[in-house]
């Protein structure tokens, strides 16, 4: 029987690349084809649905695929670059360590040497499966020879699912009449939360004095969030800027429709997967064009050429001032949702992965 | 305020993203129908002229000083207070240097305390039965750990030494306010600078815009320019006026723009005189910020001119000097552009040559043909390059 054999870092739940690896195997074996997962780490939860990536070479068998989720620095890049069986690389892009460099030195170094490892598989890979356009890209200049881009599977109850009424109450209740503008997001400084700030300042200068700023995220670099929260308070943002992290699902729903306008001034973005979410709940937004932001948000949303905060504040006021604007933009993101319907990029794996089966690992 | 296009009746055509690249795969449903594709075209017409609004809402905000010139600069110095980016030179070193004498002491004494009470006994039975092993480990870690630091601590003292030595040679920067305010749409260069720029759809930038008289001969001519300068001083005209212009200089702008951002960039003023750095900085700037087909515009005084004419504060204290216009399409060559044009011009100083009647005519000419070669000639240039890749 065929098999596509996938390794990951690390098998998380509730993460975006755990999910897509758990979700994608489900796909490949309701296929037809064998398909485990190798780990270098794997959270208690998933013990049970992961193998130790060095234990593969005792259960190989001849026309095993290999496909690597690539996100992150690991031994397991190494080890596969030790294999012969075809690889296929499916990449969610490495954030440039220029972000982290002056933020978080150890980081820097971290993701300098995942983009090394990028490098060496590229060469190597049958297959390039590329989230966005923007990673295909990344993926060709490096060597790989062949890339087809397929989005990262969202399960349809991420952007559908359930709504906590009860926090979205509470959160109505906690700023009325205020604007809301939300962005959910690790906080790490090629995200620009500072630049949301400026935003939300200049926003509550010239249009409404109330505005908030809603933040969900894990703080992925404590420097850069105590950054942004001491320039919030100093510019006196302090109430005003909200941070959540660790919600459920439904909890971050709840986020979704109580925030008024989704902003996103991202500099780096592989895919961006909380736009999505956004498009789901029926949240406008407005975005900074860059890395794979405007192919992921294609036209449903108000993408800038740059995020001034003048220029971002303008665009959340004409959304705020024209309701026909902002249902034209919710329906329109719910349009463009449909374009990543979980089952139709399942068969996209599928058909992918269907055109290397058998094929002869790449000689470099 | 435009009106939405209509809610489509089928999904819209699914964007590049969603085609793969190898030709071997599946293609998707073909949604690209003549309908479909008008429908797509109304609704990405009318998110332009939403963003069109948003514009015009950021010029009228900036006209009537609700939003002041260097505002947005200001707000990002703020931030870089907060920053450990913000720290420069010495600052950072040493920032980054007190973090690792802050790590390099390891502590022995493990946290005990625990949610279940027999997780406390055995943490701290662990701890005890451990601890004689654990001392020994560690010892040694923190005796490496403070080798590293006080081998850091040497090479900050001595790189410290050397910027010490080196500030001894280092030029004053140009203060902005000795530098003349330009007025360039009556320059000789800015018919032939709208020329290149006309039909360009993106956004295009004019660095060191002074008054913005070009910006507005550029606005006239259909062109979506706006103007940038570091002098708020020289910008108010321009403000008075309602002239999109912004407070801030050429590499801290190009910084912040979004790659192919734009469709044009006229550069002029402290072109002429950046460090080597910063021309780089910029090359790689103008490289990446300019959409691919857009078009750069760059004036210059030739350098012999610039080193007679120019103001005698910009000569003496300019950190760099202009480059020859051969210079330039050598650089922007090598960065993916194609020069279209070379444009000599400004004041004429050549010597005219003497009459054949003059005794040893032929001699004096070429004499003056020297003189003019070498030191003569036009004043200024102007360089006009399409980037294509």
């Amino acid at each position: 029987m065929t098999a596509v054999h996938q390794f990951v870092p690390a098998l998380l739940p509730r993460d975006a690349t755990g999910d897509h690896t758990r979700a994608l195997r489900d796909a490949l074996r309701a296929a037809g084809w064998e398909s485990d997962i190798y780990v270098e780490a794997a959270h208690d939860e998933l013990q049970d649905e992961a193998t130790y990536f060095e234990e593969y070479p005792s259960r190989a068998r001849p026309g095993d695929v290999l496909l690597y989720q690539l996100g992150t620095s690991s031994p397991v890049a190494e080890f596969l670059l030790g294999r012969h069986e075809p690889l296929v690389l499916d990449y969610h892009n490495v954030t440039p360590e220029s972000y982290y460099e002056g933020w978080e030195e150890h980081t820097a170094a971290k993701v300098a040497l995942a983009r090394e490892q990028v490098a060496a598989l590229a060469p190597h890979a049958v297959l390039g499966i590329a989230d966005s356009a923007f990673n295909a890209r990344e993926l060709e200049e490096l060597g790989c020879r062949a890339t087809a881009v397929v989005p990262i599977l969202v399960d349809d109850d991420v952007v559908h699912g359930a709504v906590d009424a009860a926090e979205r109450d509470r959160l109505a209740a906690d700023h009325g009449d205020a604007t809301v503008l939300l962005f959910v997001g690790r906080i790490s400084p090629n995200k620009s939360h500072e630049r949301l700030v400026e935003a939300l300042w200049v926003y509550r200068r010239l249009y409404d004095p109330s505005a908030r700023l809603h933040l969900v995220g894990p703080t992925v670099t404590p420097s850069y969030a105590e950054a942004v929260f001491a320039f919030a308070d100093e510019l006196g943002l302090g109430d005003a800027v909200r941070h959540a992290e660790g919600l459920t699902k439904a909890e971050l729903a709840a986020w979704y429709e109580d925030g008024d306008v989704f902003v996103c001034l991202s500099e780096h973005e592989g895919f961006c997967i909380p736009l999505l979410e956004a498009m789901g709940a029926g949240t406008p937004i407005v975005a900074l064009d860059a890395g794979a932001v405007g192919e992921t948000l294609a036209d449903a949303g108000i993408l800038l050429a740059e995020a001034r905060p003048a220029t971002v504040a303008a665009a959340v006021d004409r959304i705020r001032r024209d309701d026909d604007l902002a249902a034209w933009l919710a329906d329109a993101g719910r349009r463009r949702l449909e374009d990543f319907a979980a089952a139709t990029t399942r068969q996209r794996f599928v058909d992918v992965l269907g055109g290397v089966v058998g094929r002869e690992p790449v000689v470099v | 305020m435009p009106t939405p296009p209509a809610a489509p009746s089928s999904p819209p055509s699914p964007s590049s993203s969603a085609a793969p690249s190898d030709p071997d795969s599946d293609e998707r449903p073909d949604t690209s129908s003549a309908a479909a594709g008008a429908e797509v075209a109304d609704r990405i017409r009318y998110l332009d002229e939403v963003m069109a609004e948003i514009d015009a809402e950021v010029r009228r905000r900036r006209a009537s000083g609700d939003l002041p010139a260097g505002l947005e600069r200001e707000l990002d110095e703020l931030f870089l207070e907060f920053s450990p980016v913000g720290l420069q030179g010495r600052a950072r070193l040493r920032e980054t240097l007190s973090l690792v004498d802050g790590s390099a002491y390891v502590d022995i004494a493990v946290p005990t305390a625990s949610n279940k009470a027999v997780g406390s006994y055995i943490k701290r039975a662990v701890r005890k039965g451990l601890g004689w092993y654990m001392n020994f480990i560690v010892a040694q870690i923190v005796k490496f750990a403070w080798s590293v630091s006080r081998m850091f601590h040497v090479v900050v003292d001595h790189i410290e030494d050397l910027e010490t030595a080196v500030e001894a040679h280092r030029s004053p920067d140009l203060p902005v306010a000795v530098v003349p305010a330009s007025s360039d749409g009556a320059a000789w260069w800015a018919p032939a600078a709208t020329e290149a720029l006309a039909g360009v759809r993106d956004r295009v930038v004019v660095a060191d815009c002074g008054d913005a008289s070009l910006v507005e001969l550029l606005l006239a001519a259909g062109v979506d320019a706006y103007g940038i300068d570091p002098s708020d001083l020289a910008l108010e005209p321009a403000l008075d006026r309602g002239v999109d212009v912004r407070a801030e200089g050429l590499l801290d702008h190009l910084d912040v723009v979004a790659d192919e951002a734009l469709g044009g960039i006229v550069l002029t003023g402290s072109v002429q005189w950046l460090r080597p750095n910063e021309r780089e900085r910029l090359l790689d700037l103008v490289s990446t910020r300019l959409a691919v087909d857009g078009a750069l515009v760059l004036h210059s005084a030739s350098p012999g001119a610039w080193a007679a004419s120019a103001p005698a504060v910009v000569r003496d204290l300019a950190p760099g000097h202009p480059l020859h216009p051969e210079t330039w399409a050598h650089l922007l060559g090598g960065r993916g552009f194609a020069v279209t044009a070379t444009v000599a011009g400004g004041d004429d100083r050549r010597l005219t040559h003497v009459g054949e009647a003059t005794p040893d005519a032929g001699t004096v000419n070429a004499a003056i043909d020297a003189i003019n070669d070498l030191l003569l000639g036009p004043t200024e240039y102007l360089v006009v390059a399409t980037r294509e890749r």
